[in-house]
Order: C-alpha cells, then sequence, then structure tokens
C-alpha cells in the first residue's frame, strides 16, 4: 500500500473539492482497502466522507425514500419501512458479502463497487480494465463474466443494489463539482458500457451522496439470486423486478439482470411485453427469452442463461406471490 | 488387544483440554511468538510462469529504511518453474517496511514458454516444463487377469470419463516461522504436522548439528498434509535470521498459500467396469493421468507414481487393467493431502459402480454389498442403510417429482493408518499430579487430550490431574502426524509409559494397586524428587486399515443448477475409540473438507498468464456453515481392533457419496468434481453449443490415448491396504 494522506470532510462539497485530485472516498471501506492492499487503487488522499450531513439516514415520507449514501447494508436490510415499501431493495442488500462485512459496507459503496473479475483483481495481470490491452477473459476464464458488453471488457457489474434500484427506477444524487446531478441507475453505469476502464460513469471527485425512490400504492418488488454457495457469495446471476400489481396483472414493470453485463440489464420490450399482462408461466418465459436475445455467452459462462431463465420467471412469481 | 472393554474415559468424551486457550486467543501460535527484536520476513516470488533469472538485485532494498537482511533463494542463474516460486527474501523492522522494500528489488529474467492446464501440457508439442525430460511422466502399469475375455463375457459393461480438480490445503493458519538463534543454539517456532523432520530439515539444510536446533509448535490451525516438513519458507526465514543477526518471523499470506506451499493432484479418469449377471464385478479397466503441479525431486517430470491412484480402490475384480501417470505443468507442486491419492479414487470407482448398478438395475447398496470384501464395511452399509432410511429413500435415478428433484448416494473408503515408534516421559509428583511429555504436535486434532484420556484411564485417576506437553522436540521423540498416524502412535507409548508408572509405584508405595482409589496414597511416597518414567509404543495396541462408508441426501434444481446437502450419515471405524468427542470432530471436518471437494474447490489456472486465478476464498470457494447439512456420525467401537487413526478415512467417501446421491437425483451423472451448477446445467443439456464441450472431449480423448499408448513403467502403482 502506497503513502496517503487523510481528511475528513465536513460538507459534500468540500469532499469533491479534496478528492478531485487523486482521491478516493473512504465510507465503508469494504472494496477500496482491497483494492489498496492490492494496489490496485493508489490515491493520494483519502477523503473520509462517513459522516456527511444527511448521508447517514433513511428518511421515509409517504411513499418517498430517501436513503442515505453511508446507510450500511445491514441497516437497509434490516429496515422495517424499507422491508414494507420496498422488499427487493431489503433482500438484495441481505444478499450482499457477510453479516460483517453488511454491519459496515455502505449503499455507496455497494453502488460504487468494482470490477470483482479476477483478471482485474490480479495484481500481476494487466487487462484492459487496468489500461492493458487485452482482455484475459474473453480467451481465459471467463465463468463469473458478462453476457453482454458493448465493449472489449468483459466484467460485469455485481452491484446487488444497482440492480434492485435500477428495478425500483431509483435516482442517485451525486455531488459533482459544486454540484448535485440525479442520475438514473442506467446512466450511474453506462459508461462502463462503452468504456472498459469504467466501472461506473462517476468522474474522480464523484460522490453518491443518495438514493431517491418512490415506492407507488401498490407496487411491489423482488429480488433473487443464485450463488454458487448458500452464503457469502456473489451472484452467478442476479434479478429484480418491480411492478404494480392488480390480480396478477402487472403494471409499470421493470424486470433487471445483473451479474451478465457490466450495467444492470434492462431491456425495454421485455418490460413493454409484461405491460398490462397476466403473469403466467409462459409470460414470463416469453419475458426471460426478450431479456436474454441479445447474449453473447462463451463456453465458460452460457450456464448463465438457464439461471436468468428461471431467476426471472421466480423473481417475476415472487412479486405477485 | 489388551485395551480394556469397561472403560471411565476411554471411548467417553473429554472436551479438549486448549479449548478454552484457544478460544478466548490465550493460545499461542507461530505468529504469536514474539522475542525480542523480532524482525517480519517476506518473500519476493516469480511474476513468472517459466523463466531463466539472469540477475536479483537486492542493493536498493538493503539499504530502504527499516531492512536489516536481503538474501536470494538461489546463487547464480537459476530457472524458475512457476508463478510464485521463491526468489528472494527480506527482514524488516516492520511489515509495511519489508512490502515496500519488495517493491525496489530489481529482477534481470529471461521468460520461457510455459504451460499450466493439464490437457495442454500433454500433447506432445506443448512447452516442456523441463528441458531434459517430457512432461507426460513414467506410466505405472497393473495388468491382472484376462481383461479382454472378462469384457467379451461380461452380462454388462459401462464406461465413463471423470475428473477432479486441484484442492488447495488452505489450512485456517498459513504456514509460518520464528526463527531465533542464541549463540550457537537455534530455536524455531514453526506451524508444522512433524516437529522433528522440521528439525532435521533445518539442520541439513543450515549445516548445523541437530543437538542445537530446537523445534516448537504449541499450537497450529491445520495442515492437512502441507506441513509435513521444512519448507522453503522456513529455510529463508531462518537464513534471514543467520543474516539479520536477530530473531525473523515469516508468515505467508493467503495469496500465497495458493501458489507454492502444495496441493492435490488433479485426476482425470477414463475407467471401463463390467459385471456378470449377479453384478458381481468381473473387470475393470482406468487410463488416467494428473498433475503434481512442478516437482523438481522427482525421478520423471510427473512426479513420480505420485498422482497415480489406487485403483480399482476397494473392489477387487479379477481382471484389472490400470495405466496411469502425471503430466508436468508450470504451477506450484502438490503435496500430500488428507488421504493423498484416495478421494479421486473413490470418486471415480463409487461413480462408475453406480453407473454400473443402474444398468444392472439393481439398487446401489446392493451392489456394494455384494462386491465390497471388507466385512466391516459390509455391516456399516448395513448399520448406516437402517439409521439413514436407504431403503424408503432411495429411487431410480432421476425419477423424482418437480425441478428440484431429491436423490441419495453412499461410498465407501479405507485408509491403512496404523501406528509407529513413539517415545514418552512422566514425571510423578508427591500430590498425585502428572506431567507427561511427548515429542508429538497437536495439529489440531487434541492430541493432548489424547495423552490426558489414555492415562487418566491406565492409571484410574482424574484427568484434570495429567499435565500433557508436545509440541518441543526437547521431549522424547515421535512421528510426523500424517497418514492418520498420530493417536495410533502416542496412545500406545502412553498405555506402556502407564504401565511402567504403575509398576514403579508399586515398588515405592508397596501397594498392590497404585491406581484409582490408591493413587494419592501411592504418590504420597514419591518424595521431594518426582518419580520419572518412560514408555515406547510397541506393537499390539494399534493396528491399521480403518473402513468407512458415508450416506448423502442432496437436492438438485434441475432449472439452475443448484446443489442442496440435507444430510450426511457418516459410519466410521476407528478400532478402540479414544475420545469420542474429538473423534467425531475429525469426522465433521473430513465430512465438510468432503463436500468443499465434491461442491466448491477448484484451483484455477490461466492459460495466458500463467498464474492462479483465486488465490483467496472469494473465488477459490470453501463451503461456509450455510453450506453445511446436518452430518450424523455412527462410530464403530471395536476395542479388539486396537487405536487406528481416523483423520484421513472419514474425507474420502464424502465427495463419492455426495456425487452419487446428484446422480441419483438427476438421472444424469456429473463427472466432474466440483459438482458446480453449471456442470449440473451441462449434464442435463440445458447449455447452448459453443464447442467447448467438442473440443474438450477431443482433447481428452487425444490424452488418454497418450497414456493408453505409453510404454509401461517399472515404477510400481498404488495399492489399498
Amino acid at each position: 500500500m502506497n503513502a496517503f494522506a487523510y481528511v475528513t470532510a465536513q460538507t459534500p462539497e468540500s469532499a469533491a473539492e479534496l478528492a478531485h485530485d487523486d482521491g478516493c472516498f473512504l465510507a465503508g471501506g469494504m472494496d477500496l482497502l482491497g483494492e489498496m492492499k492490492e494496489s490496485l487503487l493508489k490515491p493520494k488522499t483519502l477523503v473520509n466522507v462517513k459522516h456527511l450531513p444527511g448521508t447517514t439516514e433513511v428518511q421515509i415520507d409517504g411513499a418517498k425514500c430517501l436513503i442515505g449514501a453511508n446507510v450500511t447494508l445491514a441497516a437497509l436490510a434490516a429496515h422495517p419501512d424499507l422491508r414494507r415499501l420496498v422488499p427487493g431493495l431489503a433482500e438484495a442488500a441481505a444478499e450482499v458479502g457477510s453479516p460483517q462485512i453488511r454491519n459496515l459496507a455502505t449503499v455507496g459503496g455497494n453502488l460504487a463497487q468494482h470490477s470483482r473479475c479476477w483478471y482485474y483483481r490480479h495484481r500481476d495481470v494487466q487487462c484492459r480494465k487496468k489500461g492493458g490491452t487485452a482482455c484475459f477473459a474473453r480467451q481465459g476464464e471467463s465463468k463469473f463474466h458478462s453476457l453482454f458488453t458493448g465493449c472489449m471488457c468483459l466484467s460485469p457489474l455485481v452491484s446487488n443494489l444497482a440492480i434492485a434500484l435500477a428495478a425500483l427506477d431509483a435516482r442517485v444524487i451525486v455531488q459533482r463539482g459544486r454540484k448535485t446531478e440525479t442520475l438514473t441507475l442506467a446512466q450511474l453505469y453506462a459508461t462502463a458500457w462503452t468504456t472498459p476502464a469504467a466501472h461506473n460513469s462517476l468522474k474522480p471527485g464523484d460522490l453518491i451522496l443518495r438514493i431517491e425512490l418512490a415506492a407507488a400504492p401498490g407496487a411491489r418488488s423482488a429480488y433473487l439470486q443464485l450463488s454458487e454457495k448458500s452464503d457469502f457469495d456473489w451472484a452467478l446471476v442476479s434479478c429484480a423486478a418491480a411492478a404494480k400489481v392488480d390480480d396478477a396483472t402487472l403494471t409499470g414493470v421493470r424486470i433487471v439482470l445483473g451479474a451478465v453485463a457490466p450495467i444492470p440489464w434492462q431491456v425495454d420490450e421485455a418490460n413493454a411485453f409484461l405491460e398490462g399482462k397476466r403473469l403466467t408461466d409462459e409470460t414470463a418465459r416469453r419475458a426471460a427469452e426478450l431479456l436474454l436475445r441479445e447474449a453473447r455467452p462463451s463456453g465458460d459462462n452460457a450456464y448463465k442463461l438457464p439461471i436468468a431463465r428461471a431467476l426471472v420467471r421466480r423473481t417475476l412469481m415472487k412479486l405477485v406471490a | 488387544m489388551p485395551w480394556p472393554k469397561e472403560t471411565k474415559y476411554l471411548g467417553k468424551s473429554t472436551p479438549r483440554v486448549e479449548g478454552p486457550a484457544k478460544v478466548s486467543g490465550r493460545a499461542k501460535y507461530t505468529t504469536d511468538v514474539a522475542p525480542a527484536g523480532v524482525l517480519f520476513g517476506v518473500i519476493l516470488r516469480s511474476a513468472w510462469p517459466a523463466a531463466r533469472i539472469k540477475s536479483i538485485n537486492l542493493d536498493k532494498a538493503r539499504i530502504a529504511p527499516g531492512i536489516k537482511a536481503a538474501i536470494l533463494a538461489h546463487d547464480g542463474e537459476f530457472v524458475v518453474h512457476y508463478y510464485g516460486e521463491e526468489l528472494a527474501a527480506l527482514a524488516g523492522t516492520s511489515r509495511n517496511a519489508v512490502l515496500d522494500a519488495l517493491q525496489l528489488i530489481e529482477v534481470d529474467t529471461e521468460p520461457q514458454p510455459f504451460v499450466v492446464k493439464e490437457l495442454d501440457a500433454i500433447k506432445p508439442d506443448a512447452p516442456r516444463v523441463f528441458a531434459e525430460k517430457p512432461n507426460l511422466g513414467e506410466v505405472p502399469t497393473k495388468d491382472t487377469g484376462s481383461i479382454d475375455d472378462a469384457f467379451a463375457q461380461a452380462a454388462a459393461v459401462v464406461e465413463n470419463t471423470f475428473s477432479t480438480a486441484i484442492a488447495i490445503h488452505h489450512p485456517m493458519e498459513p504456514h509460518s516461522y520464528a526463527v531465533a538463534f542464541e549463540g550457537d543454539e537455534m530455536t524455531a517456532w514453526a506451524s508444522t504436522q512433524g516437529i522433528f523432520s522440521v528439525r532435521d530439515g533445518f539442520a541439513r539444510s543450515l549445516g548445523l548439528p541437530q543437538n542445537k536446533v530446537r523445534v516448537i509448535c504449541e499450537h497450529m490451525g491445520g495442515g492437512f498434509g502441507a506441513k509435513s516438513s521444512l519448507g522453503a519458507e522456513g529455510r529463508l526465514c531462518a537464513s534471514l535470521a543467520q543474516a539479520a543477526g536477530a530473531p525473523v518471523k515469516l508468515a505467508l499470506t493467503r495469496f500465497e498459500q495458493a501458489l507454492a506451499v502444495g496441493n492435490r493432484p488433479s485426476s482425470f479418469q477414463k475407467l471401463k467396469l463390467a459385471a456378470d449377471a449377479d453384478g458381481k464385478l468381473t473387470a475393470f479397466q482406468m487410463e488416467g493421468f494428473g498433475t503434481p503441479g512442478f516437482v523438481a525431486s522427482a525421478p520423471t517430470a510427473a512426479g513420480g507414481s505420485g498422482v497415480t491412484l489406487p485403483m480399482p480402490y476397494i473392489y477387487k475384480p479379477a481382471a484389472t487393467r490400470v495405466k496411469q501417470s502425471g503430466v508436468a505443468i508450470n504451477a506450484g507442486a502438490s503435496c500430500a493431502m488428507r488421504a493423498p491419492a484416495h478421494p479421486p479414487a473413490s470418486f471415480g470407482m463409487e461413480s462408475i459402480l453406480d453407473q454400473l448398478a443402474a444398468k444392472l438395475g439393481m439398487d446401489p447398496l446392493e451392489i456394494r454389498l455384494k462386491n465390497d470384501p471388507s466385512e466391516i464395511r459390509r455391516r456399516e452399509y448395513e448399520i448406516g442403510a437402517e439409521k439413514f432410511g436407504w431403503k424408503q429413500k432411495y429411487r431410480k435415478p432421476g425419477s423424482g417429482p418437480g425441478p428440484v428433484k431429491v436423490g441419495v448416494g453412499c461410498a465407501g473408503a479405507a485408509w491403512m493408518s496404523g501406528g509407529r515408534g513413539t517415545q514418552a516421559e512422566a514425571q510423578i509428583f508427591a500430590d498425585g499430579t502428572v506431567e507427561v511429555r511427548v515429542g508429538t504436535q497437536d495439529l489440531g486434532t487434541g492430541s493432548r487430550t489424547v495423552v490426558q484420556v489414555v492415562a487418566a484411564e491406565m492409571l484410574g485417576i482424574d484427568p484434570a490431574l495429567i499435565t500433557a506437553r508436545v509440541g518441543d522436540t526437547r521431549f522424547p521423540p515421535s512421528g510426523t502426524s500424517g497418514g492418520s498416524t498420530t493417536t495410533a502412535s502416542v496412545s500406545p507409548a502412553i498405555y506402556d509409559l502407564c504401565e511402567n508408572v504403575v509398576a514403579e509405584l508399586k515398588k515405592i508405595s508397596g501397594l498392590e494397586d497404585p491406581r484409582s482409589a490408591n493413587w494419592k496414597q501411592a504418590c504420597a511416597k514419591v518424595g521431594p524428587s518426582p518419580l520419572a518414567v518412560t514408555g515406547r509404543w510397541h506393537d499390539g495396541l494399534s493396528t491399521g486399515g480403518a473402513c468407512g462408508v458415508q450416506f448423502a441426501e442432496v437436492e438438485v434444481d434441475t432449472e439452475t443448477g443448484f446443489v442442496k446437502l440435507r444430510k450426511i450419515l457418516a459410519v466410521q471405524d476407528c478400532g478402540t475409540v479414544v475420545n469420542k468427542l474429538t473423534c467425531e470432530s475429525q469426522i465433521n471436518g473430513g465430512v465438510i473438507m468432503g463436500i468443499g471437494y465434491a461442491l466448491y474447490e477448484q484451483r484455477v489456472m490461466d492459460r495466458r498468464s500463467g498464474v492462479v486465478l483465486n488465490p483467496n476464498f472469494e473465488t477459490y470457494k470453501l463451503p461456509g456453515i450455510a453450506d453445511i447439512p446436518d452430518i450424523e456420525i455412527l462410530l464403530l467401537d471395536m476395542p479388539e481392533r486396537g487405536v487406528i487413526g481416523v483423520g484421513e478415512p472419514c474425507t474420502i467417501a464424502a465427495a463419492s457419496a455426495i456425487a452419487n446421491a446428484v446422480a441419483n437425483a438427476l438421472g444424469v451423472r456429473v463427472t466432474s468434481l466440483p459438482i458446480t451448477p453449471d456442470k449440473v446445467l451441462a449434464a442435463l443439456g440445458q447449455l447452448p453449443d459453443t464447442g467447448v464441450a467438442t473440443a474438450l472431449a477431443r482433447d481428452l480423448d487425444a490424452a488418454f490415448a497418450q497414456v493408453a499408448s505409453a510404454p509401461a513403467s517399472t515404477l510400481s502403482p498404488e495399492t489399498v491396504a
């Protein structure tokens, strides 16, 4: 690990300012410290943002939820109002890591989670994501990699919250310089689709402050993932869905797949197909096919297709259950 | 055997004596040792899978802040054969100081071609791991009976190809040493399974007299075969201490554990098995290979017969033809790992046997009862089947309803175990307390408690009166804790010791029987100088040939490929049970390790960079608590057999039973361990054709053909005792 300066920011503006020149934000530190120990990141400055005002609480105002970036995943998973209003989000948070990790990991950190690709994470492999010339996964071991990508990097997005929040059509409030900007989840990750070196669309100094979402009356949400282990494991595939459910008929549907692309994987046709339909095995199956139509599996990760199909169906069924 | 049948402690449950120290953090492990002025050691490892190392410049590192010693792993030019091989080492005043200084070492190299996958390495045109030897080693061959006739006359013949992944030992405590010199005396604290083998290793490699080297291992966090002797990291730690003129401690990181301190070889097995109409096995044929990685000291590139399997494992078809070998790759060397060669042998054999049973329309239990030559195992199958409810649970393969299918499977195992030379000494004090010293070590299995239990039983006294001291080469010698020999080596020595104690106390006290109720009175005669007595292992109190069977019940989600374990039942014989609690604890651990082998663990190498891709617990997946089902253990306590070690036999059959249960659930077989969701879905035919499976099958065929056509070697194949 390299030497670095450590400062505690008092306001979002000063945090953004302090981190702008080769700095990193320190909240839970779950991902950051690992990357620093492996020399994947060598920040000049660590900006402690743990106590920034307005980032540590969950505020519920009717159907409107504000979730501060410093809320821990454990708190999110256990929050009674969130569990009631947006169960899909609480379920996604509960599946992250282990209890110890969830006690420290934050909402902002999970959204900004960097690639877990084993080539990216290896100290002696210089892959595309680290500025090298090759994606090793393309000709190598791609078992955990993407079925979809718009660039040369095959590493998928593995943030559970990103998938659940995309289904909930949440907004991410980001401090950018002296201003705040409001991004959709699609916008938060769009750059990773086109740029191998990007994990998300955040620029140096951009700081996630909070999440905003509205749980409409009658809206339901659900999240499921499948991992190799029963607990404390990354999703091979994850799936989140949200919709208004009226007697098994869905409206305002959003279904999203995770760990299959560098972005939360959404296909408008799949959502449109489900709109106003009564959910059956067959409609769920068709929706899964629409979501997976453009998949480009390798020999190693083709197994994600049947898992994704099963999860789409099961998540939708959970929604109407 | 003379072990008592009516017992107070032997075969009962005594909590391990060091338990409170371990759970409270008081127990001192190697890295807890901090001699005054201790420095931190660290190793520079090869970032190249194969390269000629022309020179290593330590100058900048040597003068870096806090650095007290910088040494080379080899003098002059040399060749490295795997990513992670030792190049140099540093000692300094803090861990950060040595890590920073590592970056300053300059290595001048000429990278060379390398190969890290078995199926690539076995190709005739593959880069050679050793310039002077082909990657495919000699091919030990076993040929008995008229194999071709036997297959021709069989009522049923089945064939299949199986494979098992490389597993890494990954003990909770990494390989660790601390070394201090005082004058011409050296003391080493080592996390080791063999304090005497490490002592002799130090004496040899450093040119020190054996009587000037002391090795201590108070507590250790597991070894599983990877800590049987002095490793390169221990030698470098001692050399750093010499160079620095100060004590040095060196503990490997989890990353290093995945590269350079051993693993279980992979296996690829092409099997063919035949039976007559009654289900009696008549013929077995195998071509097989695996990789031991890079093994420098072996007679052939592939490490001699170290990777070959004892086939056809526990069964005895009259006609067998077995040809197998190893193939070298540019990766860290394998070494003994808990029941070396047995889990993969069991997996292949028990899998093909179930396949044969299915073809004959037989119940898997029935075919085992018909063919297993061990009376003990047949008894275990009967006891286990009753307890497990086999008759109620067993269904024809794949016949269960619903997308989540339930299946059951069973498998048997053998292990030689056995005891060997161990000496012990005791001091008996006038207050009735006893100190027993024996130069064994506690691998984590509770050897102190074994000493206590045996002595308490033999002397008829409260175990609390006995303090057992182990883990110091100043104590009377015992062997390396390997091959499941510790309890069977130590217990007889303590038995003998106690007989001698009783004889001496009789003389001193004049009491006919100084044990039990008379103990205090007898000891009161000892006087101010304690009674010192010795004892030694002798034949007649321990034996070998542990037998065990396991049953597994699983559910498999046919839509996602996810396997969930419902239940494992282990029926295990280990002769005389010494301490039931720690014995069952070992079996729990063995079953869990087998679960890892069955469902999760595999080292993944990258063809292009030559690195281990999963040198961590994130993607080298170990079973966690949520993955462990109800494990039920039935011990056959057979005092008439004497003490038999249980550490290894209990891990062998778990993966085979689980694999058979998965096959029973699905009606198709996953032929490759670990059984991960991708392989289940592939076996169910749910994957689009990407051409990968075809290419793999082609490579496998070519590889087996090479083994089949290779000339037979003079090396002898493995056999099961």
